[in-house]
């Protein structure tokens, strides 16, 4: 059947098919990206903490908006050449269109993977502090080194597990040839892993046990601990035998035969000795429960089993506890049927833990099926040998003090320290400093909370904890600010010359908050070079203001591998104790609405620019039939494809001075 | 069809232009933005730079939208659809808006504090 009105237009809207269609989508784009900006505009105004000002590099964004005016221009001129049937030339400018498509894609992944590698840290004080996050990596003799390349660490790592297996292999060898035995080489579990490195933002525990909640151990968080063991030469054991009841009819007997406590007792005594004696497995007994037998090594398979058998046990439990309360709300309605529920309910005795007890009929018999048994919920090992462990921060509950001795996950698993005769094998928190190289730090909204108070921000920055002397490298940052002050009130002097004073004589020009507050990268690269310069240069004179980076330097951000960054030092070092860390984040949404609204709004435009590349590739690859056959109807159907391009390059018109420029 | 070939032949030479012109306004939307000469109303970013961006940004948009996306010969019901579109963007916007401007929440002269506070101090 022939589809009417892909061609000809309806006489009553003058309208082909598609063209409907596609404003009618595009209106609704237009609500989907309107409410987004309209996002954007309320977490703008209405945000408790100093928005990041122009705080991304404007070069990508701007090539960007060239490439995809460009491809909205080639993608009208492929749309006329059907028009004007010329098939060669159609197809020359689509394919420009996709590949402008394929750039603005690849600008994009570069300015995303920038930004997940950026590091930035807010201080308990709300100094904020950006950088580029050290690594560190934990040698075979428990030693922790750190370094600003991960190459580095990684190289570190590998030499000294190198070292440790030579000297391992010698030893085995030389005992080998003692007892006059063939030295066939060092067994791979034997051997120390190497290439074990982590990121400087991260916590190091050493925990004597460590205690799994059965119904919520993360598998992956699980599989993480239990392979950095395994790297270490260490594992994770059970200390006991440990009995898990999941069903009730092990636990009391069935109703016919049951079970008195002391039965049970004695019962339970003899199955721990017989499976204690016998294999070192994780045995099922009767229905439902399970026996653990002590030195079983930890595995996610074997927290899953112990779950299943706990989770039937609790079950277990809330029925007995639901079927008791049933029983006696049903007595009591029996008993006092004209009384509302609030008059019956003191004799219901709706408080179930009294009755919970061992049951007895009027015999004095025990029954059975009316008891909770004592559940298993979380599973205990121990670290043979107490090795450090690698945390991300965002594994941990809440702040780990060194005083704790403990380490909450969020999936309940608790990492404890050792006490009294283990505490040192196992001392818990080690000094976990976040080690960064340092492009930025920003005190506004550290100004802003002292403008709360009402104390001088001056004050309040100059009080911080980065230029106290607990912080090793505060030299350098107090030299830093220092030279940054003096550029700023040389600017307040330059606006008020310049600008003049109101009335009241307040300046009627004054430097932003930013620029009083933040050092940004521009401004360490800047003030490097001034003292590299033997501070010939000061703030007043064009040679000073020469040495400060074009707003074009830096393509996707400070770049700490620049060479003349590198020699300058331009970017200072910095290690933050771990109590003085209140957040830690990569430029991500975890670090504010900003970010969080920025990759909504880039990523989804994103995702609608590789869907139009994908609608015109299939235009240009897959329609020489329908050219030959009805090329009207093409060029229709490209028009509207083109009426999406058009869209999506409106959309980036919009979003690159609000995100880039504002 | 409303264009015809030969009326797309001479319009191609618009569109290269209309093309030209909006690279040019991109380059003066950032150097409004960047160049300290350029700088209207309080130093740095303040209302007056966010209103002379996003009437830059609105004028390149009008542009894409009336000659690249035909709108300015298109015919009513495009019209009507984009102005429903627009609407209910605004209704969007609006009822956000209404949203942050309530008293009880947010607190007013007259209402007093609301009960929602920014936390005094954040800790992870």
């Amino acid at each position: 059947m022939e589809i009417p009105y892909t061609v000809t237009a309806r006489k009553d809207t003058g309208l082909f098919n598609s063209k409907v269609g596609i404003w009618l989508f595009l209106a609704s784009e237009v609500m989907l990206f309107g409410g987004l900006f309209s996002g954007y505009v309320f977490l703008r105004i209405y945000s408790d903490y100093p928005w990041p000002e122009r705080a991304l590099p404007i070069v990508p964004g701007l090539i960007n908006t060239f490439v995809l005016i460009g491809s909205s221009v080639t993608v009208v001129f492929a749309w006329a050449s059907l028009k004007m049937r010329q098939w060669r030339r159609f197809q020359i400018f689509m394919g420009i269109t996709i590949a402008c498509a394929g750039m603005f894609m690849v600008l994009k992944g570069i300015e995303y993977k920038a930004k997940w590698g950026h590091q930035a840290v807010r201080m308990d004080d709300f100094t904020i502090v950006e950088g580029h996050t050290h690594y560190g990596a934990i040698m075979s003799n428990g030693e922790v080194q750190h370094f600003q390349k991960k190459d580095k660490a990684k190289e570190a790592a590998k030499k000294d597990a190198e070292a440790y297996n030579k000297e391992a292999e010698a030893r085995a060898k030389a005992a080998a040839q003692t007892k006059g035995e063939d030295f066939a080489g060092l067994p791979d579990d034997q051997k120390w892993q190497a290439g074990d490195y982590f990121k400087a933002n991260t916590l190091l525990f050493q925990p004597d046990t460590v205690e799994f909640s059965l119904a919520r151990a993360h598998r992956n968080w699980v599989n993480d601990l239990v392979a950095q063991a395994e790297k270490r030469q260490s594992s994770f054991v059970t200390g006991k035998d440990i009995f898990i009841y999941g069903d009730i009819e092990d636990y009391s007997g069935s109703a016919e035969k049951p079970k008195s406590n002391d039965e049970r007792g004695r019962e339970e005594a003899k199955l721990i000795k017989e499976y204690a004696a016998a294999e070192k497995m994780p045995r099922k007994l009767g229905s439902n429960s399970l026996f653990i037998p002590a030195g079983t090594p930890l595995s996610y398979s074997l927290l899953k089993e112990a779950r299943e058998v706990y989770l039937a046990g609790r079950s277990h439990n809330s029925e007995t506890r639901t079927a008791i309360l049933r029983d006696n709300w049903k007595r009591v309605k029996e008993e006092r049927p004209d009384d509302k529920y609030w008059e019956q309910a003191p004799d219901a005795q709706i408080d179930s833990a009294s009755q919970l007890d061992e049951q007895l009929d009027e015999a004095g018999k025990v029954t059975s099926g009316s008891k909770v048994i004592s559940i298993v919920s979380t599973l205990s090992f121990r670290m043979d040998p107490p090795q450090p462990l690698v945390i991300k921060r965002g594994w941990v509950k809440r702040p780990v003090k060194e005083s704790d001795g403990k380490a909450e996950l969020k999936d309940d698993t608790a990492l404890n320290a050792g006490t009294n005769g283990r505490a040192e094998v196992a001392p818990g928190l080690l000094e976990s400093p976040l080690a960064l190289s340092v492009d930025a730090v920003d005190f506004r909204w550290m100004a802003q909370k002292a403008e709360e108070a009402s104390k001088k921000p001056l004050d309040v920055i100059e009080g911080s904890w980065i230029f106290s002397d607990e912080n090793k490298h505060a030299g350098t940052y107090r030299r830093l600010w220092k030279l940054h002050k003096k550029r700023i009130a040389h600017l307040e002097e330059r606006l008020k010359d310049k600008y003049g004073t109101d009335e009241e004589g307040n300046p009627k020009r004054v430097p932003t908050e930013t620029e009083r507050y933040r050092m940004g990268w521009q401004d360490l690269v800047q003030y490097a070079r001034v003292e590299n310069d033997g501070q010939r240069a000061v703030p007043g004179d064009a040679a000073f203001d020469d040495l400060r980076p074009k707003f074009y330097h830096g393509f996707a951000g400070p770049n700490h591998k620049d060479e003349e960054i590198h020699k300058l030092h331009a970017f200072p070092e910095l290690e933050i104790p771990h109590e003085k860390v209140s957040l830690e984040s990569m430029f991500t949404p975890k670090w504010n609405t900003y970010y969080a609204i920025y990759f909504t709004l880039t990523g989804l435009h994103g995702l609608h620019v590789i869907g139009g590349a994908i609608v015109l590739a299939y235009y240009l690859f897959c329609s020489k039939g329908l050219y030959r056959r009805n090329p009207e109807w093409l060029a229709n159907r490209v028009e509207v494809g083109g009426l999406f391009w058009h869209f999506v390059d409106l959309v980036w018109i919009f979003l690159f001075p609000i995100l880039y420029l504002m | 069809m409303a264009d015809t070939p030969e009326d797309i032949k001479n319009a191609q030479k618009k569109y290269l232009l209309i093309g030209l012109i909006l690279f040019i306004f991109t380059v003066v939307t950032v150097a409004v933005a960047t160049v300290p000469w350029l700088d209207f109303g309080e130093h740095g970013f303040d209302g007056i730079d966010a209103v002379i961006g996003l009437l830059i940004a609105s004028v390149k948009a009008t542009l894409v939208g009336a000659i690249f996306m035909h709108l300015n010969h298109e015919k009513r019901t495009i019209y009507g659809l984009i102005v429903l579109g627009v609407l209910m963007g605004l209704c969007l916007v609006v009822l956000t808006g209404w949203a942050f401007i309530d008293p009880i929440e947010y607190g007013s002269p007259v209402e007093g504090d609301g009960f929602y506070n920014p936390p005094e101090t954040v800790n992870q």
